[in-house]
């Protein structure tokens, strides 16, 4: 058996961290169902809050994962988890409405699967293993579906398969232009898959400390929302894209300043051109 | 006849852009830390050994520059089904692409040396500034040439990937050749220029790295610097020839029969792999102390 090398002291529990992830990005996401009612685009940004959401649950579950040794480095955890996440969510969005639910139950299932292999057949036997696995595959799954109603206004088949062309005047339909004939959901799933890992990867050594890992979830989470939103011109109309660019700008800039105040507070100095300090029996 | 002429001058200019890529993400990585040197320059402080050297780990570098790549080339794509000028896109893309690199960068930076408080390593914000900029500058180049040869595969040569793909395949294969190329020149040789040359790295110089310049103290810039001559044009030939020789190889033999781009792929690393074994015997007998490992341990 794997052992913990690293101890969470203090902060919000898991537990509360996942409950709350899930609700969120799951109400975000439904909030982009809004579009759908009103006949709008305007309420795609709601995709983009829906990514930052369940990043920040997302990341922590790595923290909770790679506090054990488990012989991988810390990047390999985002990938699994966009890897097992994107075959959930590309069958879900066949279901409608009900894709964000159906997707949740599959990405679960699918990750229990691999929890359960890597533990008793790869033998890596780590306790959080399944737990985080599972979490982590509906984590990928929710965030390439917030991405998808972010950049197409929509989490529907149809709407992330067909796009629109304009060739002499006329409009035609075509399936090059659009979220996955384009292949933007490659850069939906390395913008998530480097925005999962990157928080714990930066934070982690003795000094940790969740308040800073999770703010910083959050600046990269609404670092991908503004580029994943700059993308979402070419497919929804430039209002609702500009709606989805500025708050993605003001939660960036945001985050990224209270980032900054969090590392200045935990670190030893904040030196300015100056030599490197003497220490101590040197 | 005439289009496979035209596939191959698009072939040498994919091979050449992608050899300024390589060279360019060697550099950059060096300057960062970032692949296998970084784990020596995160394990420094702890060993007491503070330093000035910037340690950007992203991610390893083929997943990095598989997003770096991947997004310029969405963004680009994005802009170009906005019937923007593809050149224009392009660096538009690769700018936009640059500046999540440039984020990235400066939090890894300051996230990892606060975690090491407690061994007295500072953040140094001049480094923050300084080589941030030289990494996001070396960057924008990687990023610029590689989407640049990933449209000229994608509509010069009809490769059916839309650009986004392309840019994800190839951004990690820049990374791997980077990563696997230039870097050992920078984590066993410029970091443990102190020790015995080819002697590895024993335990007991764990985290002792160069933290010293010719003058004053060393920066990764110094590194940068050191590197880019040989690191980098090797990182730069080693994806330079990558790019060439697929292309290559499909552009003039697919056309015969599509089986045989097959079977000169599967000829090529039979080539390579003789060729990579005779270099690692001749250079572990001519150079270094490998022949008797037991020695170097005692």
């Amino acid at each position: 058996m794997s052992v913990k090398v690293e101890v969470i002291e203090g902060g919000v529990p898991h537990n509360t961290i996942l409950i709350a992830g899930v609700v969120s990005t799951l109400v975000c996401i439904y909030l982009t169902y809004l579009n759908v009612v009103t006949q709008t685009e305007m309420f795609s940004f709601f995709g983009g809050l829906a990514v930052v959401a369940a990043l920040v649950w997302g990341s922590h579950t790595i923290k909770v994962l790679c506090s054990y040794g488990i012989g991988t480095g810390v990047p390999s955890a985002g990938m699994i988890a966009f890897g097992s996440g994107v075959i959930a969510m590309l069958y879900a969005t066949r279901f409608g409405m009900l894709a964000p639910v159906v997707a949740l139950i599959l990405a679960a299932i699918i990750g229990l699967v691999l929890g359960w292999v890597s533990n008793n057949i790869l033998n890596m036997k780590i306790p959080a293993m399944v737990q985080a696995l599972t979490e982590m595959a509906v984590v990928g799954a929710l965030t390439l579906m917030g991405f998808a109603a972010l950049i197409t206004g929509t989490f529907g088949f149809e709407g992330l398969t067909t796009g629109t062309v304009t060739m002499f005047g006329m409009t035609l339909l075509t399936h090059q232009n659009s979220f996955i004939g384009g292949c933007l959901i490659a850069v939906a799933f390395l913008l998530g898959a480097i925005a999962i890992q990157h928080p714990f990867n930066a934070c982690l050594g003795p000094g940790w400390t969740q308040d800073r890992m999770l703010m910083l979830t959050a600046e990269c989470a609404f670092l991908s929302m503004i580029v994943a939103a700059i993308m979402s011109f070419a497919l929804i109309s430039a209002g609702s894209a500009i709606i989805s660019l500025v708050i993605a700008i003001i939660g960036w800039v945001y985050t990224y300043k209270e980032y900054m105040a969090l590392s200045k507070r935990d670190a030893h100095s904040w030196l300015d051109s100056k030599p490197i300090p003497d220490v101590e029996g040197q | 006849m005439e289009h496979i002429v035209f596939g191959i001058g698009i072939t040498a200019l994919a091979g050449a852009l992608a050899t300024v890529a390589g060279s360019a993400e060697d550099t950059e990585s060096n300057i960062g830390s970032q692949g296998d040197p970084n784990s020596q320059v995160q394990l420094a402080p702890q060993m007491g050994f503070l330093h000035r050297i910037f340690n950007k780990a992203v991610a390893g570098e083929p997943p990095a520059y598989g997003l770096w790549c991947c997004l310029g080339a969405g963004l680009a794509w994005a802009f170009m089904a906005m019937q923007i000028n593809p050149v224009l896109a392009i660096v538009l893309g690769a700018v936009l692409a640059t500046f999540v690199q440039g984020v990235y960068a400066t939090t890894a930076y300051v996230g990892r040396t606060a975690s090491l408080a407690k061994f007295g390593q500072p953040v140094f914000v001049d480094i923050l500034k300084s080589m941030t900029t030289v990494t996001m500058a070396h960057a924008f180049i990687a990023i610029f040439c590689t989407v640049t040869l990933c449209h000229l595969i994608n509509t010069a040569l009809g490769h059916p990937f839309p650009l986004p793909l392309l840019g994800l395949i190839w951004g990690i294969a820049l990374g791997a050749a980077g990563s696997a190329t230039g870097n050992p020149y920078y984590g066993k040789e410029r970091q443990y220029q102190n020790q015995k040359f080819g002697a590895g790295v024993p335990i007991s110089a764990s985290g002792n790295i160069v933290r010293y310049a010719e003058a004053g103290e060393r920066n990764s810039i110094d590194n940068g610097w050191f590197t880019a001559k040989i690191g980098g044009s090797a990182s730069g030939i080693c994806f330079g020839m990558i790019v060439f020789l697929e292309l290559w190889r499909t552009v003039v033999f697919e056309a015969i029969n599509p089986w045989y781009a097959i079977i000169v792929g599967v000829l090529m690393i039979l080539i390579f792999t003789v060729i990579d074994r005779y270099i690692e015997v001749w250079g572990r007998k001519t150079y270094g102390p490998y022949t008797a490992p037991k020695e170097a341990e005692a």
